[in-house]
């Protein structure tokens, strides 16, 4: 196993895995940057040794190959997610607000 | 921690390098600098500064009671759901499968024009008349579409009178809609559609040869092209009115690189809108996929290369809309509701649309009747000489359907900047991907409505007043 940049790493036959540390990162973060790659690439996710990480293992799906880029891309991707679920959990609830109060004319 | 002003609820995304674009569920949007965007979210813009006043306008931010822009952004919220309000109003009618073209993109399980065994019988009409204006809608639209409606032109004329009788009693706003490929309209029938204010929707992909090559005519002795061209002369005629007759058109295979033809042609035979519209991919478009279909990609491409043709056409003083640019231009520029039942959220099925089959058989849309040539029955709501109104439009299924078809929670759309603009399409997600929801990273309905959306929003975003005075004059 080949450590690129931390917390990048080259797996064998065109793999890569990325450690994520939960501490900054939140699990929905993490999972809706999934998501978005789910299309070119095989993903999984697994539990680290260190409880505090978690371990992204990509794998080349069809002809568009893994490589050190990729994982760079999600690596910004996942700081974008986390910011959306940061401001989303200081604003969220302003949002159920407004729903509510646009119906509350066919609620009553 | 007391922070000087309060974030609203928004979206983002990367728009290019240097911008970020914001939007909010009510459809306002603002491109912010990555250094004013990294401002914004720390709570470090001067509140004095014009960009805050710009996104306090835009109900992205504010410094006042939060109540005060509660109440103002609930109010442009229901305004752009108000489409909810209605319910059903659009009824698609299959009079008959019998049609003389064989396009190479059909969809439907056409029959010989001599063929009658898939004709809707007076009974089937009676109570689909029924059904329909036991719907809630104070708005009622009867379409016919086929087979082409016209090879059964006594029972369309059948549905129309029952329907008018109906509504002397329930006095809702009625209209009619024949979709046809107009080659067998008489003048007695365009006299009858033009009495009884049935507009004509017809199709039109291109010139001559690109017409007659999507949508021949299954007498092959027949010019299709010929006969469309004489036969939409002689509608206007009689009706008096250039704009009587609307077309549509289909891009297949054949169609890419050749969207300059195709408008000109639409100008030639005096239309001032088109809808550039691409292949749907049920029935024998999915059959026959390598034969007429092509990767949305290149869809993609063409359409910016048709829009930029009309906006340059535009320029030089020829008014003609692009469609599909319109309904989206409407969603970003103004507060407007516009339901489009192929693109909202909820989705339309069955609450905005519905399709009636020969048989007496429901669907919340056309495609659902498709999926059930291929014994697919997931969007049959009931048959009307079996159930009721309220078992087919308040059952299960299409609760079941609607709660999965709101892109506010769907994965991947949920936080998609483009949201406020875009819509779900649950038939077409079954249908391609093999349930409901879908998976957005390799949908083709959203790959092609986001790259579309952003090049609107670059065009806005360049700000060329010219280009901005004809988007607005599109949606007037
Ligand atoms: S379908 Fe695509 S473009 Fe539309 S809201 Fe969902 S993610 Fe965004």
């Amino acid at each position: 196993m080949k450590e690129l940049k931390i917390p990048i790493f080259e797996l064998s036959n065109n793999s890569f895995k990325l450690v994520v540390d939960t501490n900054i990162y939140s699990k929905e973060a993490l999972n809706a940057t999934c998501y978005k790659y789910t299309d070119k690439y095989f993903i999984y996710q697994k539990s680290a040794d260190n409880p505090n990480e978690i371990d992204v293992i990509f794998e080349t799906k069809s002809e568009v190959v893994v490589n050190e880029d990729t994982v760079k891309s999600f690596c910004n991707d996942l700081i974008d997610q986390q910011v959306r679920f940061d401001v989303n959990n200081r604003f969220g609830h302003i949002r159920d607000l407004i729903v509510e109060e646009a119906f509350k004319p066919v609620n009553k | 921690m007391k922070y000087k002003y309060t974030i609203l609820p928004f979206r983002f995304d990367h728009f290019n390098k240097e911008e970020y674009l914001l939007t909010n569920d009510v459809g306002e949007y603002i491109f912010l600098s990555n250094k004013d965007f990294e401002k914004f979210i720390n709570y470090e813009l001067d509140m004095k500064s014009d960009l805050f006043y710009d996104l306090a306008s835009k109900q992205i931010a504010t410094s006042d009671k939060i109540e005060d822009v509660v109440a103002m952004l609930a109010t442009k919220f229901r305004t752009k759901k108000s489409i909810l309000r209605d319910f059903t109003s659009l009824h698609m009618v299959v009079p008959t499968l019998r049609c003389n073209s064989s396009c190479i993109y059909c969809q439907v399980k056409r029959h010989e024009s001599s063929d009658h065994s898939a004709d809707m019988t007076k009974k089937t009409a009676k109570n689909i008349v029924k059904c329909i204006f036991e719907g809630p809608s104070p708005y009622i639209k009867i379409e016919f579409q086929g087979g082409d409606p016209s090879t059964d032109f006594e029972m369309v004329k059948y549905i129309i009178e029952e329907a008018e009788w109906q509504n002397l009693f329930k006095k809702r706003e009625l209209g009619f809609v024949i979709c046809t490929n107009l080659t067998l309209l008489t003048p007695e029938m365009v006299k009858y559609l033009k009495k009884h204010k049935c507009d004509i929707s017809t199709s039109l992909d291109g010139p001559k040869d690109l017409h007659d090559t999507n949508r021949p005519l299954q007498d092959k002795n027949l010019d299709h092209h010929e006969i469309f061209e004489k036969n939409v002369k002689m509608v206007r005629d009689i009706w008096g009115d250039d704009d009587c007759v609307s077309a549509l058109m289909t891009t297949s295979k054949y169609s890419l690189g050749r969207y300059k033809e195709i408008i000109d042609e639409y100008i030639r035979l005096g239309f001032n809108n088109i809808f550039l519209r691409s292949l749907n991919p049920y029935g024998f478009a999915k059959e026959y996929k390598e034969k007429v279909s092509y990767p949305i990609e290149e869809f993609v491409e063409n359409f910016k290369e048709g829009l930029d043709y009309i906006i340059e056409m535009n320029k030089k003083g020829k008014f003609f809309v692009e469609g599909f640019a319109a309904l989206l231009l409407k969603r970003i520029l103004t507060p407007f509701a516009t339901g489009f039942v192929d693109l909202q959220s909820p989705a339309g099925v069955g609450i905005a649309g519905a399709i009636y089959d020969y048989d007496g058989s429901v669907y919340v849309a056309d495609e659902g009747r498709m999926l059930a040539r291929f014994k697919n029955y997931y969007f049959k709501l009931g048959n009307v000489n079996e159930n009721t109104f309220q078992e087919m439009f308040n059952g299960n299924q299409l609760h079941e359907i609607i709660e999965n078809s709101c892109n506010e929670c769907l994965p991947g759309c949920a936080d998609c900047v483009f949201q406020p603009y875009c819509g779900a399409d649950p038939v077409r997600n079954y249908s391609v991907q093999g349930d409901v929801v879908g998976h957005r990273p390799t949908n083709e309905m959203c790959i092609k409505t986001k790259a579309i959306i952003h090049y609107l929003m670059e065009k806005l975003h360049e700000g060329d007043p010219e280009t901005i005075n004809i988007f607005w004059s599109w949606i007037k």
